[in-house]
């Protein structure tokens, strides 16, 4: 039989388009948390002890240490005092040793580095003063979201995004397509005349949302097949990551923001890491 | 409409001198040369055999050879007709248009794909078993769509799963292999490949003595062929569980359902597939159907399948191969001039001195061993087209073997060169868009040790079966 001659990258599509990225169970072990803070011994703990009710999900066994504000003097100091403690977690809020925190115009140099450059994530608090706080905020972890530009094959922030999810919680796995950006592409497909405008939009926005819906599926899934006891909530859209993201987070009261910090190809921090992590300061974030 | 029955000079033919054959015997062969360089020249087979057909007919009316007038139609009836429509086969054209549009609108089923993505898991990632099933696949493929489609199919799914699975180094093996077996599977049945349909129909084989014939040699050319792939290009199986897991892992991401938009057209698509293939393998046995033919079949197949998308129809008639069906179109215009020219004659004695008087053990192996070597410089549709039409002159009965050194030659000649056969070709275009090129002799180099043995294990299976 006979078919006209197809054009291979026509199946190469329909192949690709069928493989979708499995999501990896293994949730991580939080066996030591580091509390940094900029306050002396004695007035840090009161603010331990709510933290740990905070992250009550992490168990009884985890070793908790503090370092305050003698224990550092410049940001070098304190990577140094991170690296010998090599804790699984980073506690730690903005603008340490500064006042700067009531302008919620940038993070500190102190957390900024401990972002980039530390190797353990970073737990993002609202600062110990702030009374911006959501008020469902800093009492548990029921409700975690993991933020991502590309939710697709990125098993490690889904397991720490469950690992911080308590019991019978939610963990709501959020993808959101900036609206602005494929916009600016749809418009200069319509300049293009061999390309349908109309079919394109529609075409590429289909697939745009399909993979991340297609991974947070086979997620569903895979927590099902090991029986965890967290129930997983989808949100693929498209739409701006700020405001999006700071109504979801009124919307369906979320706890605890997960996102990705760290980019391999440059000292600075991930694309929407920084801008979400100054402006959204009236939840706790984590930042991998 | 068969020329020969139907094909009745009303004007006075001119003597055919041997000069006159001499020179549309040099038309001939600038139109195989001109065919085989047609990469060189940058023109499609229906540009090229088109300008031929003109010129052919151009100077065949000028010298008189050609009978122009009204044709005699069955029941004695007489039309007019121009000279160029009677030459014409549309036994096959039929069949390749409603193959075409049936096939085209079964793919959107997402039947195809759901096979070989079914196939590709099954496999659970190691590279010998994604071996097997992909050969397997494209002999299957290659005989029940054609070479061309069966190519594009398996080997855009090679490019896919080898990435995933982090091979694809071994690309360019893969889909040699893969190009070499689709010549294999083109030898299946009747209508798997056009030599088969135009030395078939000459013959007067039927679809079932053709499969019954055929397909023994297939499977134990395509496992040959497999077999010696692994061997040659060092294609092992994974050692370690961990191996097989972590590739089991990757390939489980396949979705065989992602490509299927209606569950009930998917079914039917199946249903219609197997009904099709039943039709067709039952065409010269069916009341009524044996004397509308294959072709009918074909064409009444896409009509139905045509109704699940009656309003946007015309998209599908894209998918025709409308260079495939001019370059036929024109070749059958040239090959009836050069009837009348009586350089059909001239070859067909000079075959016969090649093969010998009668049907001879020689003369069988010569025949299929040059219908290989010629096949792979140029098209092998005219090779066969011309084949067909002297055996036919020569009384050449049905169950002769040389029938079969013809179909035998004529496609595996595709597997010595790049140039051999369409779909070795896109095989080639796949390995240069992904950057793994293999140049002419590198391909010559890599593929004539399974050419050899292919086409030596088809002279024996011809000689001894």
């Amino acid at each position: 039989m006979f078919l006209g001659m197809t054009q291979v990258d026509q199946f190469e599509s329909i192949f690709r388009s069928a493989l979708t990225d499995t999501y990896e169970y293994a949730l991580p072990e939080v066996n030591s948390v580091l509390l940094v803070t900029d306050r002396n011994e004695t007035d840090v703990q009161d603010y331990l002890k709510d933290i740990q009710k905070f992250l009550s999900v992490l168990g009884t066994s985890v070793t908790w240490s503090v370092l305050n504000a003698d224990d550092y003097k410049t940001t070098q100091d304190l990577l140094d005092r991170v690296d010998q403690e090599k804790p699984d977690i980073i506690c730690s809020y903005r603008n340490l040793k500064s006042k700067d925190w009531v302008f919620k115009h940038s993070l500190g140099s102190y957390l900024d580095v401990l972002i980039q450059r530390a190797k353990s994530p970073v737990l993002v608090l609202p600062h110990p003063d702030a009374d911006y706080v959501h008020d469902h905020a800093m009492q548990n972890t029921d409700k975690v979201m993991a933020i991502t530009s590309h939710l697709s094959n990125d098993h490690q922030l889904i397991n720490y995004a469950l690992r911080f999810t308590q019991s019978n919680g939610s963990v709501f796995l959020s993808h959101i397509e900036d609206q602005m950006t494929f916009d600016r592409y749809v418009g200069i497909i319509s300049k293009i005349s061999a390309i349908d405008t109309d079919e394109a939009r529609e075409k590429i926005s289909e697939q745009l949302l399909k993979e991340p819906a297609a991974y947070i599926e086979s997620c569903k899934q895979t927590l099902l097949d090991n029986n965890s006891p967290v129930t997983v909530e989808n949100i693929v859209m498209f739409g701006h990551h700020l405001s999006e993201y700071k109504k979801l987070v009124l919307d369906h009261k979320i706890d605890l923001l997960v996102m990705n910090a760290k980019d391999h190809d440059q000292l600075a921090m991930h694309g929407m890491a920084y801008p979400l992590a100054v402006e959204l300061r009236q939840v706790p974030l984590l930042m991998l | 409409m068969d020329a020969e029955h139907i094909e009745t000079a009303q004007h006075a033919v001119t003597t055919v001198t041997p000069s006159i054959t001499a020179l549309f015997g040099i038309i001939l062969t600038l139109m195989i040369v001109s065919l085989a360089a047609e990469e060189k020249l940058h023109a499609k087979k229906s540009v090229i055999v088109g300008v031929f057909a003109i010129i052919s007919l151009l100077l065949g009316s000028f010298l008189g050879i050609i009978p122009i007038g009204a044709v005699t139609v069955p029941g004695g009836h007489h039309i007019d007709m121009p000279v160029y429509i009677p030459g014409i086969d549309w036994k096959v054209i039929a069949i390749i248009v409603g193959s075409s549009v049936f096939v085209d609108v079964t793919s959107k089923s997402g039947l195809f794909t759901w096979i070989a993505i079914v196939l590709t898991k099954a496999s659970k990632g190691d590279p010998v078993k994604l071996l097997w099933s992909y050969g397997l696949m494209t002999v299957i493929f290659s005989a029940v769509l054609n070479n061309v489609t069966a190519m594009i199919i398996v080997g855009s799914l090679t490019v896919v799963s080898l990435g995933k699975l982090g091979r694809s180094h071994q690309l360019l093996h893969f889909l040699l292999i893969e190009g070499l077996l689709t010549n294999i599977g083109g030898l299946l049945t009747l209508i798997s490949s056009v030599p088969n349909i135009i030395v078939g129909g000459a013959a007067g084989i039927s679809f079932v003595a053709f499969f019954i014939k055929a397909a023994p040699f297939v499977i134990v050319a395509t496992a040959a062929t497999i077999f010696m792939g692994a061997k040659i290009f060092k294609i092992t199986a994974l050692k370690t569980e961990e191996e097989k897991q972590e590739a089991a892992h990757l390939i489980a991401g396949f979705n065989e359902n992602d490509g299927i938009e209606s569950r009930a057209f998917f079914w039917f698509s199946t249903a219609m597939l197997i009904a099709f293939i039943l039709t067709i393998a039952t065409t010269s046995i069916l009341p009524v159907v044996k004397d509308l033919g294959m072709g009918f079949v074909a064409l009444a197949f896409a009509t139905i399948m045509l109704i699940r998308y009656k309003a946007e129809a015309d998209k599908f008639y894209k998918a025709v191969d409308w260079d495939l069906i001019g370059f036929f179109m024109g070749l059958f215009v040239v090959i009836n001039v050069m009837e009348h020219a009586h350089v059909l004659d001239a070859i067909g004695k000079a075959v016969q001195f090649m093969i010998g008087e009668g049907e001879t053990s020689f003369g069988t192996g010569v025949l299929l061993i040059s219908s290989a070597v010629f096949s792979s410089v140029t098209d092998n549709i005219p090779l066969a087209a011309m084949l067909a039409k002297i055996l036919v002159s020569l009384g050449t009965a049905t169950d002769s073997t040389l029938w079969w050194s013809v179909v035998f030659g004529a496609n595996l000649g595709g597997n010595l060169t790049p140039i051999g056969s369409a779909s070795t070709l896109v095989a080639v275009t796949i390995m240069h868009k992904h950057k793994v090129p293999l140049s002419f002799a590198g391909f010559v180099i890599k593929a004539l040790p399974f050419a050899i043995m292919q086409i030596t294990l088809a002279t024996i299976y011809v000689l001894v079966f």
